[in-house]
Protein backbone atom coordinates (compact mmCIF):
# COMPACT_ATOMS: atom_id res chain seq x y z
CA UNK A 1 0.00 0.00 0.00
CA UNK A 2 1.54 3.18 -1.18
CA UNK A 3 0.57 6.32 -2.68
CA UNK A 4 1.18 7.10 -6.20
CA UNK A 5 0.57 9.76 -8.01
CA UNK A 6 -0.29 9.96 -11.46
CA UNK A 7 -1.57 12.75 -13.91
CA UNK A 8 -5.10 12.53 -15.25
CA UNK A 9 -5.95 12.87 -18.90
CA UNK A 10 -9.15 12.40 -19.33
CA UNK A 11 -11.17 11.81 -22.73
CA UNK A 12 -13.00 15.44 -23.08
CA UNK A 13 -11.49 17.72 -20.26
CA UNK A 14 -9.28 20.13 -21.23
CA UNK A 15 -7.00 20.04 -18.43
CA UNK A 16 -4.16 17.02 -17.11
CA UNK A 17 -4.51 17.00 -13.25
CA UNK A 18 -2.70 15.00 -10.27
CA UNK A 19 -4.77 11.83 -9.11
CA UNK A 20 -3.44 10.24 -5.86
CA UNK A 21 -4.08 6.61 -6.34
CA UNK A 22 -2.94 3.73 -4.32
CA UNK A 23 -0.59 1.33 -6.25
CA UNK A 24 -2.77 -1.87 -4.93
CA UNK A 25 -5.64 -0.41 -7.06
CA UNK A 26 -6.39 -1.93 -10.22
CA UNK A 27 -6.74 0.03 -13.52
CA UNK A 28 -10.45 -0.01 -13.15
CA UNK A 29 -10.11 1.95 -9.60
CA UNK A 30 -7.76 4.33 -11.20
CA UNK A 31 -10.60 5.36 -13.66
CA UNK A 32 -12.77 6.16 -11.34
CA UNK A 33 -10.82 8.50 -9.33
CA UNK A 34 -9.93 9.99 -11.96
CA UNK A 35 -13.37 10.28 -13.17
CA UNK A 36 -14.05 12.25 -9.34
CA UNK A 37 -12.59 15.03 -10.78
CA UNK A 38 -13.34 15.36 -14.06
CA UNK A 39 -17.25 14.15 -15.18
CA UNK A 40 -19.94 15.79 -13.74
CA UNK A 41 -17.77 18.59 -13.35
CA UNK A 42 -16.27 19.37 -17.09
CA UNK A 43 -16.89 15.93 -18.93
CA UNK A 44 -20.32 13.85 -19.35
CA UNK A 45 -21.25 10.77 -18.33
CA UNK A 46 -21.91 7.72 -20.78
CA UNK A 47 -23.44 5.76 -19.05
CA UNK A 48 -23.12 2.40 -21.48
CA UNK A 49 -19.57 2.73 -21.85
CA UNK A 50 -16.69 1.77 -19.86
CA UNK A 51 -13.43 3.57 -18.61
CA UNK A 52 -10.42 2.49 -19.40
CA UNK A 53 -6.54 3.79 -18.72
CA UNK A 54 -4.47 3.29 -20.90
CA UNK A 55 -0.23 4.33 -21.60
CA UNK A 56 0.02 8.19 -22.53
CA UNK A 57 3.15 8.07 -24.47
CA UNK A 58 2.04 4.78 -26.15
CA UNK A 59 -1.63 4.52 -26.60
CA UNK A 60 -1.72 0.84 -24.76
CA UNK A 61 -4.83 -0.09 -22.70
CA UNK A 62 -3.71 -1.91 -19.29
CA UNK A 63 -5.84 -4.62 -18.33
CA UNK A 64 -8.92 -3.58 -16.34
CA UNK A 65 -7.82 -5.57 -13.56
CA UNK A 66 -4.28 -4.97 -13.77
CA UNK A 67 -2.44 -3.31 -10.31
CA UNK A 68 -0.84 0.16 -10.45
CA UNK A 69 2.00 -0.99 -9.20
CA UNK A 70 2.49 -4.25 -11.56
CA UNK A 71 1.85 -1.33 -14.68
CA UNK A 72 5.39 -0.05 -14.80
CA UNK A 73 4.30 3.72 -14.32
CA UNK A 74 6.74 6.07 -13.35
CA UNK A 75 5.03 8.52 -10.62
CA UNK A 76 3.23 11.31 -11.67
CA UNK A 77 2.94 9.80 -15.36
CA UNK A 78 0.26 10.91 -17.08
CA UNK A 79 -2.43 8.37 -18.37
CA UNK A 80 -5.49 8.58 -20.47
CA UNK A 81 -9.03 8.04 -18.86
CA UNK A 82 -11.17 6.97 -22.13
CA UNK A 83 -14.07 5.71 -22.66
CA UNK A 84 -14.89 2.21 -24.23
CA UNK A 85 -17.13 -0.20 -25.28
CA UNK A 86 -15.66 -2.49 -23.03
CA UNK B 1 18.90 74.96 -23.51
CA UNK B 2 22.08 72.81 -24.93
CA UNK B 3 23.68 75.02 -26.93
CA UNK B 4 24.19 72.26 -29.62
CA UNK B 5 21.99 70.32 -31.37
CA UNK B 6 22.45 66.76 -30.11
CA UNK B 7 23.00 65.34 -33.30
CA UNK B 8 26.04 67.46 -33.48
CA UNK B 9 27.75 66.16 -30.04
CA UNK B 10 25.93 62.53 -29.54
CA UNK B 11 28.47 60.23 -31.45
CA UNK B 12 31.15 62.09 -29.68
CA UNK B 13 30.19 61.60 -26.19
CA UNK B 14 28.95 57.78 -26.78
CA UNK B 15 32.46 57.32 -27.23
CA UNK B 16 32.99 55.93 -23.65
CA UNK B 17 35.29 52.96 -24.45
CA UNK B 18 39.00 52.55 -23.09
CA UNK B 19 41.80 50.14 -22.92
CA UNK B 20 42.15 49.50 -19.54
CA UNK B 21 45.33 49.40 -17.90
CA UNK B 22 44.94 48.27 -14.14
CA UNK B 23 42.82 45.14 -15.17
CA UNK B 24 42.34 43.54 -18.09
CA UNK B 25 39.55 44.11 -19.99
CA UNK B 26 38.11 40.23 -19.11
CA UNK B 27 38.22 41.21 -15.63
CA UNK B 28 36.20 45.04 -16.43
CA UNK B 29 33.91 42.63 -18.39
CA UNK B 30 33.54 39.03 -17.11
CA UNK B 31 31.90 37.01 -20.09
CA UNK B 32 29.58 35.43 -18.13
CA UNK B 33 27.93 39.26 -17.14
CA UNK B 34 28.63 41.01 -20.07
CA UNK B 35 28.29 38.07 -22.80
CA UNK B 36 30.50 39.22 -25.58
CA UNK B 37 31.11 35.95 -26.33
CA UNK B 38 34.66 36.22 -28.16
CA UNK B 39 33.52 38.92 -30.36
CA UNK B 40 36.35 42.33 -30.03
CA UNK B 41 35.43 45.60 -28.40
CA UNK B 42 35.73 47.64 -31.58
CA UNK B 43 32.95 45.26 -33.02
CA UNK B 44 30.16 45.98 -30.10
CA UNK B 45 31.55 50.04 -30.57
CA UNK B 46 29.67 49.93 -33.84
CA UNK B 47 26.58 49.47 -31.95
CA UNK B 48 23.80 52.37 -33.12
CA UNK B 49 20.61 52.49 -31.66
CA UNK B 50 17.99 53.67 -33.84
CA UNK B 51 16.70 55.55 -31.10
CA UNK B 52 18.40 58.55 -29.46
CA UNK B 53 18.49 60.40 -26.37
CA UNK B 54 20.42 62.76 -24.24
CA UNK B 55 20.41 62.97 -20.00
CA UNK B 56 18.39 66.70 -20.75
CA UNK B 57 15.90 65.74 -23.04
CA UNK B 58 15.26 62.50 -20.95
CA UNK B 59 14.77 64.31 -17.86
CA UNK B 60 12.43 66.91 -19.27
CA UNK B 61 10.32 63.96 -21.34
CA UNK B 62 9.73 61.92 -18.64
CA UNK B 63 8.83 64.69 -16.78
CA UNK B 64 5.91 65.69 -18.87
CA UNK B 65 4.78 62.09 -19.14
CA UNK B 66 4.71 61.84 -15.23
CA UNK B 67 2.50 65.14 -15.28
CA UNK B 68 0.36 63.74 -17.37
CA UNK B 69 -0.74 60.40 -16.24
CA UNK B 70 -0.45 61.61 -12.47
CA UNK B 71 -2.66 64.91 -13.50
CA UNK B 72 -5.18 62.51 -14.80
CA UNK B 73 -5.22 60.08 -12.18
CA UNK B 74 -5.79 63.23 -10.06
CA UNK B 75 -8.61 64.33 -11.95
CA UNK B 76 -10.46 61.91 -12.32
CA UNK B 77 -10.06 60.07 -9.14
CA UNK B 78 -13.16 61.68 -7.77
CA UNK B 79 -14.99 60.41 -10.55
CA UNK B 80 -14.54 56.77 -8.47
CA UNK B 81 -14.36 55.04 -11.61
CA UNK B 82 -12.94 51.82 -10.02
CA UNK B 83 -16.54 51.85 -7.79
CA UNK B 84 -18.87 52.00 -10.96
CA UNK B 85 -17.12 49.68 -13.50
CA UNK B 86 -17.82 46.30 -14.76
CA UNK B 87 -15.92 43.81 -12.16
CA UNK B 88 -14.83 42.16 -15.40
CA UNK B 89 -12.25 45.49 -15.70
CA UNK B 90 -11.47 45.70 -12.25
CA UNK B 91 -9.94 42.31 -12.30
CA UNK B 92 -7.91 43.36 -15.27
CA UNK B 93 -6.37 45.74 -12.96
CA UNK B 94 -5.62 43.54 -10.16
CA UNK B 95 -4.32 41.23 -12.19
CA UNK B 96 -1.86 43.29 -14.13
CA UNK B 97 -1.35 45.88 -11.20
CA UNK B 98 -0.06 42.26 -9.12
CA UNK B 99 1.95 40.40 -12.26
CA UNK B 100 3.81 43.70 -13.73
CA UNK B 101 4.34 46.19 -11.27
CA UNK B 102 7.15 44.65 -9.18
CA UNK B 103 8.65 42.66 -12.18
CA UNK B 104 9.55 46.64 -13.45
CA UNK B 105 12.02 46.88 -10.98
CA UNK B 106 13.85 42.87 -12.14
CA UNK B 107 13.69 44.64 -15.46
CA UNK B 108 15.27 47.68 -13.98
CA UNK B 109 18.28 45.15 -12.75
CA UNK B 110 18.40 43.70 -16.02
CA UNK B 111 19.05 47.32 -17.83
CA UNK B 112 21.36 47.70 -15.23
CA UNK B 113 23.30 44.44 -16.36
CA UNK B 114 23.58 46.25 -20.24
CA UNK B 115 24.46 49.42 -18.56
CA UNK B 116 27.45 48.35 -16.57
CA UNK B 117 28.63 44.69 -18.50
CA UNK B 118 27.45 45.49 -22.17
CA UNK B 119 30.90 46.09 -23.88
CA UNK B 120 28.58 48.29 -26.43
CA UNK B 121 28.89 52.15 -25.33
CA UNK B 122 25.56 52.80 -27.03
CA UNK B 123 24.06 49.55 -25.25
CA UNK B 124 25.27 51.13 -21.96
CA UNK B 125 23.73 54.81 -22.40
CA UNK B 126 21.10 53.44 -23.90
CA UNK B 127 19.81 50.84 -20.44
CA UNK B 128 20.78 54.12 -18.36
CA UNK B 129 17.69 55.19 -19.38
CA UNK B 130 15.99 51.73 -19.32
CA UNK B 131 16.86 51.55 -15.80
CA UNK B 132 15.51 54.51 -14.83
CA UNK B 133 12.48 53.75 -17.18
CA UNK B 134 11.84 50.70 -15.58
CA UNK B 135 12.16 52.31 -11.80
CA UNK B 136 9.28 54.68 -12.82
CA UNK B 137 7.30 51.78 -14.22
CA UNK B 138 7.65 50.39 -11.07
CA UNK B 139 7.12 53.31 -9.09
CA UNK B 140 4.15 54.51 -10.43
CA UNK B 141 2.51 51.37 -11.01
CA UNK B 142 2.69 50.52 -7.51
CA UNK B 143 1.37 54.10 -6.49
CA UNK B 144 -1.78 54.03 -8.28
CA UNK B 145 -2.82 50.47 -7.10
CA UNK B 146 -2.13 51.41 -3.95
CA UNK B 147 -5.11 54.00 -3.48
CA UNK B 148 -7.69 51.16 -4.09
CA UNK B 149 -6.32 49.25 -0.85
CA UNK B 150 -8.93 50.52 1.02
CA UNK B 151 -11.77 48.80 -1.48
CA UNK B 152 -9.78 45.25 -1.20
CA UNK B 153 -6.93 43.59 -0.13
CA UNK B 154 -6.74 42.27 -3.63
CA UNK B 155 -5.64 45.65 -5.34
CA UNK B 156 -2.46 44.99 -2.26
CA UNK B 157 -1.10 42.31 -4.06
CA UNK B 158 0.35 44.85 -6.75
CA UNK B 159 3.22 44.63 -4.54
CA UNK B 160 2.98 41.20 -2.42
CA UNK B 161 2.39 39.02 -5.46
CA UNK B 162 5.63 38.60 -6.50
CA UNK B 163 6.70 37.95 -2.91
CA UNK B 164 4.50 34.93 -2.45
CA UNK B 165 4.23 31.77 -3.92
CA UNK B 166 0.58 31.93 -5.67
CA UNK B 167 1.54 29.94 -8.90
CA UNK B 168 0.88 32.63 -11.33
CA UNK B 169 3.51 34.51 -9.73
CA UNK B 170 5.66 31.25 -9.27
CA UNK B 171 5.08 31.22 -13.09
CA UNK B 172 5.61 34.98 -14.17
CA UNK B 173 9.01 34.73 -11.70
CA UNK B 174 10.04 31.58 -13.34
CA UNK B 175 9.92 33.61 -16.09
CA UNK B 176 11.31 37.24 -15.43
CA UNK B 177 14.25 35.87 -13.73
CA UNK B 178 15.37 33.43 -16.77
CA UNK B 179 14.98 36.65 -19.10
CA UNK B 180 16.50 39.50 -17.13
CA UNK B 181 18.31 38.27 -13.82
CA UNK B 182 20.56 35.20 -14.59
CA UNK B 183 21.49 36.15 -18.34
CA UNK B 184 24.39 38.12 -19.36
CA UNK B 185 23.86 41.59 -20.94
CA UNK B 186 23.60 40.32 -24.68
CA UNK B 187 20.86 37.92 -23.70
CA UNK B 188 19.25 40.42 -21.61
CA UNK B 189 19.24 42.65 -24.82
CA UNK B 190 17.88 39.61 -27.29
CA UNK B 191 15.41 38.14 -24.62
CA UNK B 192 14.25 40.83 -22.38
CA UNK B 193 14.55 44.54 -24.68
CA UNK B 194 13.81 42.52 -28.35
CA UNK B 195 11.64 38.81 -27.07
CA UNK B 196 9.60 40.12 -24.87
CA UNK B 197 9.34 44.02 -24.97
CA UNK B 198 9.21 44.46 -29.00
CA UNK B 199 7.33 41.23 -28.67
CA UNK B 200 4.86 41.19 -26.37
CA UNK B 201 4.92 44.48 -24.23
CA UNK B 202 2.76 45.86 -26.72
CA UNK B 203 0.29 43.64 -26.32
CA UNK B 204 -0.23 44.31 -22.95
CA UNK B 205 0.56 48.21 -22.80
CA UNK B 206 -1.21 49.42 -26.19
CA UNK B 207 -3.91 46.69 -26.66
CA UNK B 208 -4.49 47.01 -23.25
CA UNK B 209 -4.52 50.76 -23.33
CA UNK B 210 -7.39 50.85 -26.61
CA UNK B 211 -9.73 47.96 -24.37
CA UNK B 212 -9.00 50.32 -21.15
CA UNK B 213 -10.09 53.87 -23.40
CA UNK B 214 -12.72 52.03 -24.75
CA UNK B 215 -14.13 50.94 -21.07
CA UNK B 216 -13.81 54.62 -19.48
CA UNK B 217 -10.72 53.77 -17.70
CA UNK B 218 -8.94 56.88 -18.96
CA UNK B 219 -6.61 57.07 -15.79
CA UNK B 220 -5.10 53.33 -16.75
CA UNK B 221 -5.26 54.14 -20.57
CA UNK B 222 -3.19 56.89 -20.03
CA UNK B 223 -0.83 55.42 -17.44
CA UNK B 224 -0.41 52.59 -20.09
CA UNK B 225 0.59 54.37 -22.89
CA UNK B 226 2.68 56.47 -20.58
CA UNK B 227 4.72 53.26 -19.88
CA UNK B 228 4.98 52.09 -23.19
CA UNK B 229 6.45 55.06 -25.09
CA UNK B 230 9.68 54.36 -22.89
CA UNK B 231 9.32 50.33 -23.84
CA UNK B 232 9.41 51.70 -27.35
CA UNK B 233 12.71 53.13 -27.06
CA UNK B 234 14.47 51.09 -24.77
CA UNK B 235 12.89 47.81 -26.71
CA UNK B 236 15.64 49.00 -29.56
CA UNK B 237 18.60 48.01 -27.45
CA UNK B 238 18.12 44.16 -28.56
CA UNK B 239 18.30 45.43 -32.19
CA UNK B 240 21.93 46.36 -32.84
CA UNK B 241 23.48 43.87 -30.67
CA UNK B 242 21.37 41.37 -32.62
CA UNK B 243 22.78 42.72 -36.10
CA UNK B 244 26.30 42.87 -34.57
CA UNK B 245 26.14 38.55 -33.37
CA UNK B 246 24.96 37.91 -37.16
CA UNK B 247 27.45 39.57 -38.75
CA UNK B 248 30.37 37.91 -36.37
CA UNK B 249 28.75 34.27 -36.50
CA UNK B 250 26.38 33.82 -33.62
CA UNK B 251 23.14 33.94 -35.79
CA UNK B 252 22.18 30.36 -34.28
CA UNK B 253 23.06 31.41 -30.73
CA UNK B 254 20.86 34.56 -31.43
CA UNK B 255 18.03 32.95 -32.80
CA UNK B 256 18.10 29.97 -30.23
CA UNK B 257 18.01 32.92 -27.62
CA UNK B 258 14.96 34.59 -29.61
CA UNK B 259 13.09 31.40 -29.65
CA UNK B 260 13.76 30.58 -26.27
CA UNK B 261 12.13 34.34 -24.99
CA UNK B 262 9.54 33.87 -27.45
CA UNK B 263 7.76 31.00 -26.99
CA UNK B 264 8.03 31.54 -22.57
CA UNK B 265 6.70 35.01 -23.50
CA UNK B 266 3.77 33.68 -25.42
CA UNK B 267 2.77 31.63 -22.68
CA UNK B 268 2.95 33.79 -20.29
CA UNK B 269 0.72 36.24 -21.95
CA UNK B 270 -2.11 33.32 -22.60
CA UNK B 271 -2.87 33.32 -19.53
CA UNK B 272 -2.19 36.73 -18.45
CA UNK B 273 -3.63 38.94 -21.42
CA UNK B 274 -5.54 36.28 -23.14
CA UNK B 275 -8.34 35.90 -20.51
CA UNK B 276 -8.18 39.74 -20.06
CA UNK B 277 -8.77 40.63 -23.02
CA UNK B 278 -11.58 37.73 -24.56
CA UNK B 279 -13.27 37.03 -21.32
CA UNK B 280 -12.85 40.17 -18.55
CA UNK B 281 -13.01 43.28 -20.88
CA UNK B 282 -16.77 43.63 -20.88
CA UNK B 283 -18.34 43.19 -24.83
CA UNK B 284 -18.99 46.52 -25.38
CA UNK B 285 -15.25 47.64 -24.56
CA UNK B 286 -13.39 45.09 -26.77
CA UNK B 287 -11.43 46.66 -29.09
CA UNK B 288 -10.03 43.24 -31.16
CA UNK B 289 -9.99 39.97 -29.95
CA UNK B 290 -6.64 38.15 -28.38
CA UNK B 291 -5.80 36.39 -31.35
CA UNK B 292 -6.82 39.84 -33.41
CA UNK B 293 -4.06 41.55 -31.02
CA UNK B 294 -1.43 38.71 -31.45
CA UNK B 295 -2.13 39.07 -35.17
CA UNK B 296 -1.32 42.73 -35.54
CA UNK B 297 1.50 42.85 -33.33
CA UNK B 298 3.09 39.95 -33.18
CA UNK B 299 2.91 38.22 -36.35
CA UNK B 300 2.55 40.67 -38.48
CA UNK B 301 4.83 43.22 -36.75
CA UNK B 302 7.50 40.98 -34.93
CA UNK B 303 7.42 38.80 -37.50
CA UNK B 304 8.95 41.09 -40.06
CA UNK B 305 11.26 42.62 -37.85
CA UNK B 306 12.83 39.29 -37.03
CA UNK B 307 13.00 38.36 -40.62
CA UNK B 308 14.52 42.25 -41.16
CA UNK B 309 17.03 41.49 -38.92
CA UNK B 310 18.25 38.41 -40.74
CA UNK B 311 17.11 35.92 -38.14
CA UNK B 312 14.04 33.22 -39.19
CA UNK B 313 10.47 33.11 -37.86
CA UNK B 314 11.12 30.26 -34.82
CA UNK B 315 11.04 26.34 -35.92
CA UNK B 316 7.58 26.58 -33.96
CA UNK B 317 5.98 29.29 -35.54
CA UNK B 318 3.01 27.02 -37.22
CA UNK B 319 2.50 25.52 -33.90
CA UNK B 320 2.60 29.67 -32.10
CA UNK B 321 -0.22 30.44 -34.83
CA UNK B 322 -2.47 27.06 -34.07
CA UNK B 323 -2.22 27.86 -30.64
CA UNK B 324 -3.57 31.19 -30.78
CA UNK B 325 -7.31 29.55 -30.94
CA UNK B 326 -6.32 27.31 -28.14
CA UNK B 327 -3.78 27.77 -25.29
CA UNK B 328 -5.94 30.87 -24.07
CA UNK B 329 -8.87 29.67 -23.91
CA UNK B 330 -7.76 26.81 -21.43
CA UNK B 331 -5.57 28.68 -18.92
CA UNK B 332 -8.90 30.63 -19.11
CA UNK B 333 -11.21 27.95 -18.15
CA UNK B 334 -8.44 26.72 -15.16
CA UNK B 335 -8.17 30.34 -14.11
CA UNK B 336 -11.67 30.29 -13.25
CA UNK B 337 -11.89 26.61 -12.29
CA UNK B 338 -9.59 27.18 -9.77
CA UNK B 339 -10.79 30.56 -8.61
CA UNK B 340 -10.09 30.70 -5.23
CA UNK B 341 -5.71 30.24 -6.33
CA UNK B 342 -5.64 33.82 -7.85
CA UNK B 343 -5.43 37.25 -6.25
CA UNK B 344 -8.40 39.05 -8.24
CA UNK B 345 -11.79 37.61 -9.36
CA UNK B 346 -11.87 35.93 -12.64
CA UNK B 347 -15.13 37.01 -14.90
CA UNK B 348 -16.61 33.93 -16.49
CA UNK B 349 -16.83 35.76 -19.73
CA UNK B 350 -19.47 33.16 -20.87
CA UNK B 351 -22.93 35.28 -21.39
CA UNK B 352 -25.10 34.19 -24.70
CA UNK B 353 -23.68 37.19 -25.88
CA UNK B 354 -19.77 36.25 -24.73
CA UNK B 355 -20.33 32.99 -26.58
CA UNK B 356 -21.68 34.70 -29.82
CA UNK B 357 -18.74 37.04 -29.98
CA UNK B 358 -16.16 34.26 -28.94
CA UNK B 359 -18.05 31.33 -31.89
CA UNK B 360 -17.28 34.35 -34.17
CA UNK B 361 -13.97 35.25 -33.20
CA UNK B 362 -13.28 31.72 -32.48
CA UNK B 363 -15.33 29.25 -35.03
CA UNK B 364 -15.89 25.50 -33.17
CA UNK B 365 -15.70 27.69 -29.43
CA UNK B 366 -19.44 26.61 -29.09
CA UNK B 367 -18.28 22.81 -29.57
CA UNK B 368 -14.99 22.88 -27.89
CA UNK B 369 -15.14 25.30 -25.21
CA UNK B 370 -18.60 26.27 -24.67
CA UNK B 371 -19.62 22.23 -24.31
CA UNK B 372 -17.85 22.53 -21.31
CA UNK B 373 -19.19 25.58 -20.13
CA UNK B 374 -22.48 24.48 -20.49
CA UNK B 375 -21.32 21.74 -17.79
CA UNK B 376 -20.28 24.24 -15.40
CA UNK B 377 -23.46 26.28 -15.92
CA UNK B 378 -25.84 23.47 -15.40
CA UNK B 379 -24.35 22.58 -11.98
CA UNK B 380 -24.40 26.49 -11.00
CA UNK B 381 -28.18 26.68 -12.18
CA UNK B 382 -28.95 23.20 -10.59
CA UNK B 383 -27.24 24.01 -7.28
CA UNK B 384 -24.59 21.92 -7.43
CA UNK B 385 -21.47 24.64 -7.57
CA UNK B 386 -19.01 22.51 -5.58
CA UNK B 387 -18.85 20.78 -8.90
CA UNK B 388 -17.81 23.93 -10.09
CA UNK B 389 -14.49 24.35 -8.30
CA UNK B 390 -10.79 22.58 -7.59
CA UNK B 391 -10.86 19.23 -6.03
CA UNK B 392 -7.52 18.69 -6.88
CA UNK B 393 -4.69 20.09 -8.70
CA UNK B 394 -3.74 20.75 -12.08
CA UNK B 395 -0.22 19.34 -14.05
CA UNK B 396 1.69 22.12 -13.91
CA UNK B 397 4.39 22.58 -17.30
CA UNK B 398 8.11 22.29 -15.87
CA UNK B 399 8.83 25.40 -18.30
CA UNK B 400 6.51 27.68 -18.44
CA UNK B 401 4.72 26.76 -14.68
CA UNK B 402 1.21 26.83 -15.73
CA UNK B 403 -1.32 24.04 -16.26
CA UNK B 404 -0.72 22.21 -19.12
CA UNK B 405 -4.13 22.39 -21.27
CA UNK B 406 -5.91 21.53 -24.64
CA UNK B 407 -8.62 21.84 -26.35
CA UNK B 408 -11.63 19.88 -24.41
CA UNK B 409 -14.77 17.74 -26.20
CA UNK B 410 -15.68 17.07 -29.34
CA UNK B 411 -11.79 18.90 -30.32
CA UNK B 412 -10.15 16.36 -27.59
CA UNK B 413 -6.55 17.19 -27.98
CA UNK B 414 -4.98 17.57 -24.49
CA UNK B 415 -1.23 16.36 -24.71
CA UNK B 416 1.55 16.13 -21.63
CA UNK B 417 4.92 16.17 -23.44
CA UNK B 418 7.13 14.35 -20.71
CA UNK B 419 11.02 13.98 -20.42
CA UNK B 420 12.92 11.67 -18.23
CA UNK B 421 16.12 14.43 -17.33
CA UNK B 422 18.27 12.71 -14.53
CA UNK B 423 16.26 10.08 -13.30
CA UNK B 424 13.25 12.60 -12.69
CA UNK B 425 10.18 12.89 -15.18
CA UNK B 426 9.51 16.68 -16.21
CA UNK B 427 6.26 17.64 -17.59
CA UNK B 428 5.58 20.17 -20.60
CA UNK B 429 2.48 22.28 -21.98
CA UNK B 430 4.15 21.56 -25.52
CA UNK B 431 6.87 20.44 -27.45
CA UNK B 432 8.38 23.93 -27.65
CA UNK B 433 8.04 24.57 -23.69
CA UNK B 434 10.25 21.32 -23.36
CA UNK B 435 12.61 21.92 -26.37
CA UNK B 436 13.48 25.14 -24.25
CA UNK B 437 14.33 23.22 -21.43
CA UNK B 438 16.41 21.03 -23.39
CA UNK B 439 18.29 24.15 -24.72
CA UNK B 440 19.76 24.51 -21.14
CA UNK B 441 18.77 21.31 -19.01
CA UNK B 442 21.01 22.48 -15.94
CA UNK B 443 19.50 26.40 -16.23
CA UNK B 444 15.87 24.66 -15.14
CA UNK B 445 16.27 21.08 -13.82
CA UNK B 446 16.54 22.12 -9.91
CA UNK B 447 13.35 24.18 -10.31
CA UNK B 448 10.26 22.85 -8.17
CA UNK B 449 6.68 23.58 -9.87
CA UNK B 450 3.96 24.29 -7.48
CA UNK B 451 2.88 20.25 -8.21
CA UNK B 452 6.84 19.26 -7.34
CA UNK B 453 6.48 21.03 -4.14
CA UNK B 454 3.03 19.61 -2.99
CA UNK B 455 4.52 16.24 -3.84
CA UNK B 456 7.60 17.29 -2.02
CA UNK B 457 5.65 17.42 1.20
CA UNK B 458 6.47 21.38 0.92
CA UNK B 459 2.31 22.31 1.21
CA UNK B 460 0.25 21.13 4.68
CA UNK B 461 -1.93 20.04 5.26
CA UNK B 462 -2.07 19.03 1.33
CA UNK B 463 -5.64 20.36 0.42
CA UNK B 464 -6.83 23.10 -0.80
CA UNK B 465 -6.46 25.00 2.26
CA UNK B 466 -2.48 24.06 2.65
CA UNK B 467 -2.20 25.04 -0.93
CA UNK B 468 -3.83 28.75 -0.63
CA UNK B 469 -1.70 29.35 2.50
CA UNK B 470 1.42 28.02 0.91
CA UNK B 471 0.44 30.59 -2.06
CA UNK B 472 -0.10 33.36 0.81
CA UNK B 473 -3.70 34.23 -0.53
CA UNK B 474 -5.80 35.23 3.04
CA UNK B 475 -9.59 35.82 3.41
CA UNK B 476 -10.46 38.66 1.66
CA UNK B 477 -8.00 38.02 -1.19
CA UNK B 478 -8.61 34.63 -2.62
CA UNK B 479 -10.26 34.71 -5.78
CA UNK B 480 -14.18 33.99 -6.57
CA UNK B 481 -16.47 34.85 -9.58
CA UNK B 482 -15.87 38.47 -10.42
CA UNK B 483 -19.64 38.78 -11.12
CA UNK B 484 -20.34 37.24 -7.83
CA UNK B 485 -22.25 34.72 -10.57
CA UNK B 486 -25.36 36.92 -11.55
CA UNK B 487 -24.55 36.42 -15.01
CA UNK B 488 -25.72 32.46 -14.48
CA UNK B 489 -29.25 33.85 -13.74
CA UNK B 490 -29.30 34.31 -17.70
CA UNK B 491 -29.37 30.68 -18.01
CA UNK B 492 -32.15 30.03 -15.13
CA UNK B 493 -34.94 28.28 -17.15
CA UNK B 494 -37.27 31.48 -16.68
CA UNK B 495 -34.51 33.93 -17.60
CA UNK B 496 -33.75 32.16 -20.84
CA UNK B 497 -37.28 31.77 -22.15
CA UNK B 498 -37.52 35.59 -21.15
CA UNK B 499 -34.67 36.40 -23.49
Amino acid sequence: MALFPLSSNFEGDFVLQLVPVDDEQTMDEVAAACAEHSVNRRVRPQPDKVMRVRRHSTGDLFPRDMKVKDAGLMPTETVDIIFADS
Amino acid sequence: MPLLDRSEYYDLIRTTNWTPSYVPEDELYPEEMSGSRGIPMEKWETFDEPYKVAYGEYVANQREKDAGAYSVKAALERSNFVDNADPGWISILKAHYGAISVPEYAAMTGEARMARFSKAPGNRNMAVFGMMDETRHGQIQLYFAHEHTRRSRQWDWAHKAMHANEWGALAARHFFDDMMMTRDAISVSLMLTFAFETGFTNMQFLGLAADAAQAGDHTFANLISSIQTDEARHAQQGGPNLKILIENGKKDEAQQMIDVAFWRSWKLFSVLTGPMMDYYTPLESREQSFKEFMQEWIIGQFERQITDLGLDTPWYWDEFIRALDETHHGMHLGVWYWRPTVWWNPAAGVTPEDRDWLEEKYPGWNDTWGNVWDLIIENLTEGRPELTGPATLPMICNMSNIPIVGTPSNGWNVKDYPLVHNGRLYHFGSEPDRWCFEQDPERYQGHLNFIDRFLAGWIQPPDLSGGLAYMGLAPGEIGDDAHNYEWVARYMPAQAAAS
